[in-house]
């Protein structure tokens, strides 16, 4: 299996290197360009954004998705590391979940491939992130009226684990980006001219490409560490259980994230993460899979210097030359990038939860 | 290894000793309930009298040294073995509510209510099993169940050693104890038995009288004494050193109302029947907890839990699986009518009630003289501070990090 992995970016890293040396840049790459549009099943979609937001999906019942998945922030978590389960902290940024339905490859590192079905169990059960075991989820969800009637009214019959994994990630589409400048043909002249540049002196295209701006493969791009993942031993015992239940060898030890390593444990794929998408970065600061870099200025001031400094580092990245001017004119490129704050109760459910579980009555004659 | 393999069959032979001497007094009085050994045709006398407590075993693969206790104490009271660091073994074992939880149901993880009552740690070492189903050999398998079960510690394991090697303290200490550069969570499971293993009281009035002492009883205690060993019958069950032949009975105990007006409670209710194994029909429509039964899945088992020992249990209030007796006065009411409290219920699963339990006929003043000897069974109070927690300390120096960055 991961043989097969590695073959097949051997392969496409190849064939990029051929793109590369041709000069006509922008064309070896799937255009950027507007999002294909997502069928939505609004009762299911109701249902999940009712589950996003609901405390009772955590073990202790003290947190949501929404506590690293912040709608003001692009769903995006607010700090440079995630907040994490209450008792621990945690070692990356949280991704933004706008347009997340429209991937294929979930994580920084990558380790889920295959469905959000699976990433949203993953991120309700693992211990460090909201450590829920799910059998007690569905007994909560079970003892809620409203979700008793929404989960009939989606289809699902009555509350169940595997109901709850469909319902999150039809929400999650409804999460798709919306009315940004460039989508719109509203771009300013400056903007014009960055996506200029992105598409041909800086490079940026040859990882950020196609409609999420995102190539959704694994890089390194040398990004320093993020040394408060290791000196708060909060997010650092986060990490390393993170690196224990993953097999990374000599975890204890470990100084550094090692990223896709994680997924394929080969050490070309030390400090690897997924390219992500440029959609939203003026909600979604600050910037990288541990938020070290703060503004957009300064993230493609790193990429003029080439990017960070590692031995593994992408052979993609160089110092690009850009001058003040034209940095400006990308900022303003990646700023046309973002659309309308997903924040309205379209999105986020705005309505109280019941502070306490209603009594089944008759108890005892029940079936339930 | 050998060692190891030796020591359970020792005790193995200790429990079927009991157990023979239980099953005759089952057969003498008509039960067909436990269908076990025939043994118990050739067993010559009744239950095992009521004995003073002896050292508790040791096993030869976890040997008590004054480190291994000192750690494992700390360990005992630290939140930081749980899920979201509140919740340690003492959160529902308080030293001064008895080290169990004074309410029906322990009080569970944050956010979800137990659905049994929180046993005491005092005297837990002499248990061949633990938990009130015997569901595990050992306070070994006993301390990392409680800590990761979703309505108890709901801890994990890889999040809870990063946590003790994120304290330098701990990994001091565990090197100590256990040899090794890291703390590996299964030691400071052991290091918890082996305090635990210190938590024995043996010297209550009852341990004093039957070593000789014949004024640490008083004279009603004396004559409650003659009630449990006769008209009272408890000795058939609550018998030997600990007062408990560790077997499994139904004697009535009706289940707690609390799951018929506590959304909660019903919630851990399903959960329970979900994570044990149940039928869908049996997690449909079961409305009592089957105990015993989750361990064969037998349907005779429904409703069986284990003799609980009697030591301590002036300070262990409420009492019964599920708490639903919060005075001595209660129980032994609850035993006099024959397994019914007092507005007539009895177990949901009354096919299965032993035939042990029938009504006592005991007067006001036999019931008083049993409740006075039934305080003979505890000693002092036994309370203990809470010892200082040892501190988080990151494991690298900036220094170190940036070295390391550099190294890239």
């Amino acid at each position: 299996m991961v043989v097969r992995v590695s073959t097949g970016r051997a392969l496409l890293a190849a064939t990029l290197g051929v793109g590369m040396a041709v000069t006509a840049q922008a064309a070896s790459y799937p255009d950027i360009g507007p999002l294909p549009q997502l069928k939505i099943d609004k009762a299911k979609a109701e249902l999940g954004k009712r589950l996003f937001f609901d405390n009772r999906l955590s073990g202790d019942a003290a947190i949501s998705c929404a506590e690293c998945h912040v709608p003001e922030k692009a769903y995006g978590s607010k700090e440079a590391l995630s907040p994490g389960y209450p008792g621990n902290g945690h070692f990356r940024n949280a991704s933004s979940l706008v347009n997340t339905a429209h991937k294929n490859i979930w994580n920084w590192d990558g380790r889920i491939g295959t469905n959000l079905n699976d990433m949203t169990r993953e991120m309700i059960t693992e211990d460090y992130i909201m450590n829920m075991d799910m059998r007690i989820m569905q007994e909560r969800l079970k003892q809620d009226p409203l979700y008793v009637k929404m989960f009939k009214d989606a289809g699902y019959g009555e509350p169940s684990n595997g109901s709850v994994r469909k319902a999150i990630p039809e929400y999650l589409k409804t999460l798709t980006s919306t009315g940004s400048p460039f989508d719109k043909g509203a771009m300013s002249a400056s903007a014009k001219r960055g996506m200029k540049l992105f598409k041909g002196k800086a490079g940026c295209i040859q990882c950020h490409n196609g409609p999420l701006l995102s190539d959704l493969k694994p890089h390194n791009t040398g990004v320093p560490e993020n040394f408060d993942v290791f000196l708060d031993p909060m997010n650092h015992q986060a990490f390393m259980a993170f690196t224990m239940f993953q097999g990374v060898p000599d975890y204890r030890n470990l100084k550094r994230d090692p990223g896709y390593f994680n997924v394929t444990l080969e050490k070309q794929d030390m400090g690897k993460f997924i390219t992500p998408s440029l959609r939203e970065l003026k909600y979604s600061a600050p910037y990288m899979h541990n938020g070290v870099i703060k503004t957009l200025s300064e993230v493609v001031e790193f990429y003029n210097n080439g990017g960070g400094k590692d031995s593994n580092k992408s052979k993609k990245l160089k110092s690009l030359g850009l001058s003040a001017n034209e940095q400006k004119d990308l900022v303003a490129f990646l700023e046309s990038l973002s659309g309308d704050p997903l924040t309205s109760p379209k999105y986020v459910w705005d309505q109280p939860y019941p502070a306490e579980y209603p009594v089944i009555e008759n108890w005892t004659q029940v079936r339930n | 290894m050998s060692i190891k393999k030796i020591a359970p069959t020792l005790v193995a032979v200790a429990v079927a000793t009991v157990l023979t001497a239980c099953q005759a007094q089952e057969t003498k009085t008509g039960s067909a309930a436990s269908g076990k050994s025939m043994a118990a045709k050739t067993a010559q006398s009744g239950p095992p009298p009521l004995a003073p407590l002896g050292a508790p075993p040791i096993p030869p693969d976890n040997k008590q040294t004054p480190a291994k206790i000192e750690l494992g104490k700390i360990l005992f009271f630290d939140p930081r073995l749980g899920g979201d660091a509140s919740t340690g073994c003492s959160t529902c074992h308080e030293p001064d509510q008895g080290w169990a939880w004074a309410e029906d149901f322990s009080r569970g993880y944050p956010g979800t209510v137990h659905w049994r009552n929180s046993q005491t740690i005092i005297n837990s070492a002499y248990y061949a099993r633990n938990f009130w189903a015997g569901s595990v050999p050992s306070l070994e398998k006993q301390a990392p169940s409680a800590a990761k079960g979703g309505v108890a510690g709901n801890g994990e394991n890889d999040i809870m050693e990063s946590r003790l090697a994120l304290i330098p303290e701990y990994r001091k200490r565990f090197k100590e104890v256990f040899g090794t550069e890291w703390p590996i969570i299964g030691h400071a499971w052991k290091a918890i038995a082996a305090f635990e293993r210190t938590l024995v009281q043996r010297d209550t009035p009852l341990d004093k009288y039957l070593l000789g002492d014949k004024s640490a009883l008083t004279e009603q205690q004396v004559q409650g004494m003659a009630l449990f060993n006769g008209k009272a019958g408890c000795i058939q069950c609550h018998n030997g050193e600990l007062a408990s032949d560790q077997d499994y009975y139904n004697i009535g105990v009706p289940p707690n109302t609390r799951w018929e007006e506590d959304g909660l409670a019903q919630v851990t209710f399903r959960f329970e029947l979900y994570a044990k194994g149940m039928t869908e029909e049996g997690y449909r429509t079961t409305k009592a907890d089957p105990g015993f039964y989750f361990r064969g899945k037998n349907k005779w088992d429904k409703g069986k839990f284990r003799t609980p020992s009697l030591r301590y249990t002036t300070f262990t209030a409420p009492y019964m699986h599920n708490g639903v007796f919060y005075t001595m006065e209660e129980v032994v009411d609850f035993y006099n009518r024959g397994g019914f409290d007092e507005d007539g219920r009895t177990t949901a699963f009354p096919e299965n009630k032993s035939k042990l339990i029938k009504p006592l006929g005991l007067t006001d003043e036999e019931k008083e003289n049993l409740v006075a000897f039934l305080e003979a069974f505890s000693g002092e109070e036994m309370l203990m501070e809470k010892p200082a927690m040892p501190e988080y300390a990151p494991l690298f120096t900036r220094a170190e990090l940036e070295a390391a960055q550099e190294e890239k």
